[in-house]
């Protein structure tokens, strides 16, 4: 009894508090401009022709929309179709599209698009990447001018989550190849003006096919590399908005100001230590193991990051829905690390190379920090920084290296350790089995214990260092509104934001 | 004086081509494969090798130099790999900004610095001389990026008088764009003329030393005259030399400024360009930066002699 009340009480207490937020933000209200910054000149604009998170940071939801895509939450709702639904063997997809919508430019949106844009999807010579996310699509039809019908080769479990990726937006058929200089979408903001190296300027799609949306008249995205910059330009006014990754160390000189305010969201990202699994010492499970034990990941994320993430044991975020708390795999213990070490034949020591990416701040703080706990259990590292395209060049593609730190931050990314030609250079055929099992899975829960399994094999053959996942802060003026404040997938969508009257 | 000229042209185009060159090849021997970059990480085999031929990367580098060289006599320097345009417009649109930038700088150097330089000198020995030195010593120590930041937080984020950054374009008006562009010019100006200064003052010292100056004095002449007609006359040769470098410098600093101001400048430009490994952005660029340098050096070589009427150019 005493039990219930106190739900009921909590109950209460929720919704008041939950009343009382709803009070305190105000209704939207058209009008007014934003002013958000962004670290760096993504490679060209069309998500399908690059997979720079560049990208979709600025035009996902805001210049271009997919059949479905992700809200705020992460959550699939419609975008340019408005129903769909699966026949009972998984193998049929029917959508039906959104009627009288039309493109930045004009044209009417409809089945051609739909059609070109898979046709380029699963065309190897087309340029469009991430071709992997439609490999079981055998067909794409149009039985009517507003149903569009998915045939699979196999059931295809991923296949609604990978339509809402920023890799599946649809532009008008035929303009592939001006999209890169010159987007043309359907979102609620047209892509206004360019200046490469300053600024993008996205202004007020007027024929959106939403008339509530969007909120404001523009939003200029503002190129400043440098984070002490960014945030000299928020502190000064210039900015209103950095819409990700605020450095932790900036979060309380940004509270402490009056119209200021952080939030801390979630994102996708594991700031993974990758290790050569193919070279010594690494091939050597115990080494991995040991390096696992010898890293004191809660020292990391309270003592470099101000405690702003969450400590992770496999390639996989809370923000993920087949999250599981793997982190007493192998925990920080440094006497079982150095008795491993001596176990495989390094009881003396060892010594190898640690490379830092240079354009990553996140990930080199994290790199020293684990350099010096390495060095504690007698490994000797060579810390060394390297420049972007050459860790792309060798150490990604070529994977000549022996250890190295990077945020994966794409979401359902787990795939990558079935691939034995990635740069962990680890590829286990009984993921390949998994992940084939979760894509024909007949239920949400077979598919995620599939996922769990994976996320357990790769942990306890401790493939690389899963640190921590940051937590995604932003940083906004007072009475901005409808900011995302969760990295579902990369974007900075402004379609709901509005300044409070 | 017109072999002179000619041959110091040659000299120059030479350098030009000789620098292009170098660039060349010191951007293919970093590794990095441009269509990886413009792909991203997660790109397939498939995918990269139909974008390297797209950007017409799979020709031998060698040729691909040839062909760069053979677009320049024609004008062209081809187009980006990154932002798909034609290089030359994309440099065209950044000049004016880095070049406001760098001779702003020099101007706020030169005005500041040959004054003061030459006040200094002539109160040699006083309290006011080694003060000023020091200054000058400490003005030339502090790099100019951390100068910057502190200007942008004690005149954007204090005062709220300027902008943190950030470039609003030509177009929104000279008064905006020199908002904008007045504390790098600070930043970039300030340094230069620390060095300037102390510059000045040992120039002017050694001349005020010689003895036509003894006897320019022994005549009678003010201090005036002496000072302004015959020993600056005279130090206006070492002064038009640390000018030239000084621009030098200026323009190369700027690529730093424009970092820590958010200016879109020609110096980001080479940043990201070598970044992207854009090779043609970046030998556009780069020539651009050796043309200027060479044609600065130039211009130095031709005033001394019209400042010196002993060299003789034969």
């Amino acid at each position: 009894m005493l039990r219930h009340s106190v739900w009921l009480l909590s109950g209460i207490l929720a919704l008041g508090l939950l009343a009382s937020a709803f009070a305190q933000t105000p209704a939207p209200s058209r009008g007014g401009t934003l002013v958000v910054a962004i670290s760096a000149d993504p490679p060209g604009w069309d998500p399908t022709a690059s997979t720079s998170q560049e990208i979709p940071r600025v035009v996902y939801g805001n210049v271009f929309e997919g059949l479905v895509r992700f809200d705020r939450h992460g959550e699939i709702v419609p975008a340019l179709a408005t129903t769909w639904s699966v026949s009972s063997d998984n193998l049929t997809w029917t959508f039906t599209l959104r009627e009288d919508v039309s493109f930045h430019d004009g044209t009417p949106f409809g089945v051609d698009d739909v059609l070109a844009k898979f046709e380029r999807a699963r065309d190897p010579d087309s340029g469009h990447v991430n071709q992997q996310y439609y490999a079981a699509i055998e067909d794409v039809s149009a039985p009517d001018a507003s149903t569009i019908v998915f045939t699979l080769s196999q059931p295809n479990r991923s296949l609604l989550y990978n339509l809402a990726r920023p890799d599946s937006i649809i532009y008008p058929a035929g303009s592939a190849g001006t999209q890169r200089a010159q987007p043309v979408g359907t979102g609620p903001f047209r892509f206004a003006r360019y200046v490469e190296g300053s600024e993008v300027r996205l202004e007020r799609f007027e024929d959106y096919w939403n008339p509530e949306l969007p909120y404001l008249e523009s939003v200029t995205f503002r190129i400043i590399g440098d984070p002490n910059t960014r945030l000299a330009a928020l502190q000064a006014g210039d900015i209103d908005l950095i819409g990700a990754a605020v450095p932790p160390e900036q979060v309380q000189l940004i509270d402490a100001a009056p119209d200021l305010k952080t939030y801390a969201g979630t994102a996708t990202t594991e700031i993974t230590v990758a290790m050569n699994n193919a070279r010594p010492p690494f091939d050597d499970i115990r080494v991995r193991q040991a390096i696992t034990h010898a890293i004191d990941k809660h020292a990391i994320v309270e003592g470099a990051f101000f405690g702003q993430g969450t400590v992770i044991g496999t390639h996989m975020t809370p923000a993920e829905p087949y999250y599981i708390d793997l982190t007493d795999t192998y925990p920080y213990d440094p006497e079982r690390a150095r008795a491993l070490l001596a176990e495989a034949g390094y009881a003396e020591g060892l010594s190898f190379d640690f490379e830092l990416p240079e354009p990553y701040p996140f990930e080199r703080r994290t790199g020293e920090v684990i350099a010096q706990q390495l060095r504690e259990v007698g490994i000797d590292v060579n810390l060394s920084v390297v420049e972007w395209g050459t860790w792309i060049q060798r150490i990604f593609l070529g994977a000549d290296y022996d250890m190295t730190i990077i945020g994966h931050s794409e979401p359902r990314d787990i795939n990558i350790y079935a691939n034995p030609d990635y740069y962990y250079q680890y590829g286990n055929l009984r993921i390949a089995e998994l992940l084939a099992e979760a894509e024909a899975a007949p239920s949400a829960a077979e598919e995620i214990a599939a996922y769990q399994e994976i996320a357990r094999i790769i942990a306890d053959d401790a493939v690389n260092v899963w640190v921590f996942s940051p937590a995604n802060t932003v940083a906004a003026r007072e009475g901005l509104y409808g900011v995302w404040i969760d990295q579902p997938t990369p974007a900075i969508d402004v379609t709901e934001v509005y300044w409070a009257r | 004086m017109a072999a002179f000229f000619v041959k110091r042209l040659l000299t120059a185009l030479v350098s030009i081509v000789l620098a292009s060159a170098v660039v060349f090849a010191a951007v293919l021997a970093i590794p990095g494969d441009p269509a990886a970059i413009i792909l991203g990480v997660t790109a397939s085999p498939d995918a990269l090798s139909a974008l390297r031929t797209q950007l017409g990367l799979d020709v031998p580098a060698p040729q691909r130099y040839l062909q760069w060289l053979a677009g320049l006599v024609r004008g062209d320097l081809g187009t980006s790999l990154q932002y798909e345009r034609a290089v030359r417009a994309l440099v065209a649109d950044r000049v004016p900004l880095s070049v406001a930038l760098a001779v702003g700088a020099a101007l706020l150097a030169t005005l500041l610095a040959v004054p003061v330089g030459v006040f200094t000198a002539l109160r040699r020995g006083t309290l006011l001389d080694p003060l000023v030195v020091l200054a000058s010593q400490v003005g030339a120590a502090v790099p100019s990026f951390w100068l910057g930041l502190l200007l942008i937080l004690v005149f954007s984020v204090e005062l709220r008088l300027l902008p943190a950054g950030g470039f609003p374009g030509w177009e929104a008006g000279a008064l905006a764009a020199w908002r904008a562009l007045l504390l790098p010019v600070l930043a970039l100006g300030l340094g230069q003329a620390a060095v300037m200064v102390r510059m000045t003052r040992a120039a002017l010292l050694d001349v005020l030393g010689q003895d036509y100056v003894r006897t320019a004095r022994a005549k009678g002449l003010g201090a005036t005259s002496v000072v302004w007609k015959h020993a600056l006359r005279n130090a206006m040769v070492t002064l038009v030399t640390i000018l030239g470098l000084s621009l030098t410098n200026v323009f190369i600093g700027s690529i730093i400024i424009e970092q820590v101001f958010a200016l879109p400048g020609l110096g980001r430009l080479a940043l990201s360009a070598i970044g992207n490994r854009d090779f043609p952005l970046v030998q556009g660029v780069v020539l651009l930066y050796a043309s200027t340098i060479v044609l600065l050096s130039f211009l130095v070589d031709l005033s001394y002699g019209w400042l010196d009427p002993r060299i003789r150019y034969a």
